[in-house]
């Protein structure tokens, strides 16, 4: 914001300016400490709940390994062979012990480390959570800015009526609906699998930008919405009405006055956003045949592989919380306003 | 409420699709034409008389099942919704009143709640506390229960602070007068307007986990299980799960439909809001400087 200041930026501006940056840097410092004061408490329950689902579920690796008519002394040996036998708290101790250093244990199906195994099929997810986050933010930017300054026209009920329509179909029907229209009808798409980007950026765009698509639809619909809701609002604001007096130029009460005040709740909703994205990358990955972090978990869950599934929602707390942080300290940075209340 | 709900065309609309919707469940079995289980040879075929929407890959009629399907997906989100309201609503109202020590605690696990990707936790829930839907939907009701537990706590706060429950308790009014008179009308708008996107919301969990084969025995017709079903016929059938998203899109639309109509007619916002679009229709055009301020001052 200081770059808008910076045409009119005369001699005794500079302290001003200096002052005003030093100021941001200590919202964001105050908005870190308090966002972390909120994470920890948030992933210490999470976590706990996580791993309080072994223990609920009655499920034992034993079962796994040996079969239905295993005898009991046959699952104990197994169970102690997994430290199952120990006190619960200990186990949980143990555990959290290793998620904080990155290993999230073995598997009981197969043996192999989870930690390995989740990171392979996270690229995969990060590649398209990734765009889709990326088409959301753009589109949605586009037609609420659009729907906002054209306000109470045609257009911005045309747009209004599309992201209502968009807003209302799942990610799933969406994917299906992309698979007939262009993979099976058109065949301008390849209809599913993954090419990592090192044997190619172009067949790598190709496979992960129709389940991207998919996904994208919810985030375009919810950041028009905001963003619309946020830039008429403040278009109606006092300030604004005294920047046009002052004879500003539009454009620059547009960049200047009116998005950095109207862009606070639509920023807050992309980090909501964020876990029903990779929530909703359990079907789309289903439907695109992309071996990802949702397939993963999805398989790991109907095969009873305990230590799996709890290192899939450990790993996806840890990204929803770190993208909530970023989100957090963005919105330090860019909206005062953000600071009452997080 | 109800009757100013459908005096708006949206709220009829959303009205009458949910009507529908709720009809199929309760009927829809009995109206099946043919058993939706019943396979047959003509496998994959085109709409007919005999089969209005086609058979599928094990030649069952898709009617059928459509028809057979709907009550487990009606019913599942009806779940959700009715869970997170009891699990999110009574914590909010209560944490107004039963001190720091639950206020802290139940705002830290709403916040948990929020970080929880739901549709990932549900799926791991389900598979692991046993095969059956209601589980996942008691599951899934549990972590969108945040949306009730903020809403509520929200409506109450300003209704405890605000000067007219004061003077109502300083002229020695009965809680439960104060609870009917003030409190109810304050707290029951925001609270319906989330149990109808809810019910969207849960409407679409129930066809993802149907949709992934999960919580219910495979024979068994549901709607998200057509979709899947679909699928791997696409290059015969491409027209195939056009009914099925058609449905599953029209009752997440009517329940958002119903919330925004909800907000629309209660509330300060609400009626400036009718306000508002009164002064705009009676408007020539925007530069009629008259009834601008209205608006401008009432949108917050």
């Amino acid at each position: 914001m200081t770059t808008t200041a910076a045409p009119v930026a005369l001699t005794p501006r500079r302290g001003l300016a200096a002052a005003r940056a030093r100021h941001t840097a200590g919202r964001v410092l105050a908005a870190l400490v308090r966002s972390v004061a909120i994470i920890v408490p948030v992933f210490l329950v999470a976590t706990f709940v996580t791993f309080a689902l072994r223990a609920l579920s009655g499920l034992s690796p034993a079962r796994i390994q040996l079969g239905e008519e295993a005898t009991p002394e046959a699952i104990a040996r197994v169970e102690a062979q997994w430290g199952l036998d120990r006190p619960f708290l200990v186990q949980y101790g143990d555990w959290l012990d290793g998620i904080l250093h990155g290993q999230l244990g073995t598997s009981w199906a197969n043996g192999a480390d989870i930690s390995t195994l989740i990171g392979l099929g996270l690229g995969v997810s990060l590649s398209v959570a990734t765009l889709a986050l990326l088409i959301g933010v753009v589109v949605g930017f586009m037609l609420g800015t659009v729907a906002a300054l054209r306000s109470t026209t045609w257009i911005d009920r045309a747009i209004t009526g599309f992201v209502t329509v968009i807003s209302v179909m799942p990610a799933f029907v969406v994917g299906i609906v992309l698979v007939v229209v262009f993979a099976v009808g058109l065949h301008w798409f390849p209809s599913g699998g993954y090419v990592p980007a090192e044997q190619g950026v172009g067949p790598w765009l190709a496979h992960i930008t129709l389940p991207a698509v998919a996904l994208s639809f919810d985030v375009i619909a919810d950041v028009a919405r905001q963003l619309r809701a946020g830039l008429v609002a403040a278009y109606r604001e006092n300030y604004v009405t005294g920047a046009v007096v002052r004879g500003l130029s539009p454009r620059r009460i547009f960049f200047g006055h009116v998005l950095r005040n109207g862009l606070g709740p639509t920023l807050a909703t992309l980090g909501l956003k964020f876990p029903a994205l990779v929530g909703a990358s359990v079907v789309t990955e289903w439907i695109f045949g992309l071996q990802g972090f949702g397939r993963f978990a999805n398989d790991a869950a109907q095969a009873g592989d305990v230590p799996a599934v709890q290192g899939v929602l450990v790993v996806s707390i840890v990204l929803v919380v770190s993208f909530n942080l970023i989100v957090n300290l963005v919105l330090a940075r860019v909206t005062p306003a953000a600071q009452r209340g997080v | 409420m109800v009757r100013r709900v459908l005096a708006l065309t949206s709220g009829r609309i959303a009205a009458a699709v949910l009507t529908v919707i709720a009809l199929l469940a309760l009927f829809g079995p009995w109206l099946a034409p043919l058993d939706p289980l019943a396979t047959g040879d003509n496998t994959l075929a085109a709409a007919s008389g005999t089969h209005w929407l086609g058979t599928d890959y094990l030649g069952r009629d898709v009617l059928s099942r459509l028809l057979d399907g709907s009550r487990v997906s009606v019913l599942g989100s009806l779940e959700v919704a009715l869970t997170a309201l009891v699990a999110g609503a009574l914590p909010g109202i209560l944490s107004v009143h039963w001190g720091r020590v639950f206020e802290w605690t139940t705002l830290r696990l709403a916040d948990t709640l929020v970080a929880l990707p739901f549709l990932l936790f549900a799926v791991a829930v389900v598979a692991l506390l046993g095969n059956g839907l209601t589980q996942a939907m008691l599951v899934t009701g549990v972590l969108v229960s945040p949306l009730f537990y903020r809403v509520a706590r929200a409506a109450t706060l300003a209704v405890a602070r605000s000067q007219y429950v004061e003077a109502a308790v300083v002229s020695g009014a009965s809680t439960g007068w104060i609870v009917r008179r003030h409190v109810w009308g304050k707290i029951l708008p925001p609270i319906a307007v989330a149990l109808a996107q809810t019910i969207g919301v849960g409407f679409v969990i129930v066809s993802s986990l149907t949709f992934l084969g999960i919580g219910v025995q495979p024979p068994a017709p549901t709607w998200g299980g057509l979709l899947a079903s679909d699928l791997g016929y696409l290059s015969h059938r491409p027209w195939a799960p056009v009914a099925p998203a058609l449905l599953i899109t029209a009752t997440v639309w009517a329940s958002n439909l119903l919330a925004d109509a909800i907000r629309d007619v209660s509330g300060e916002a609400g009626r400036v809001l009718l306000d508002d679009r009164g002064a705009r229709d009676g408007r020539p055009d925007r530069t009629d400087p008259a009834p601008a301020p209205a608006p401008a001052g009432g949108a917050r």
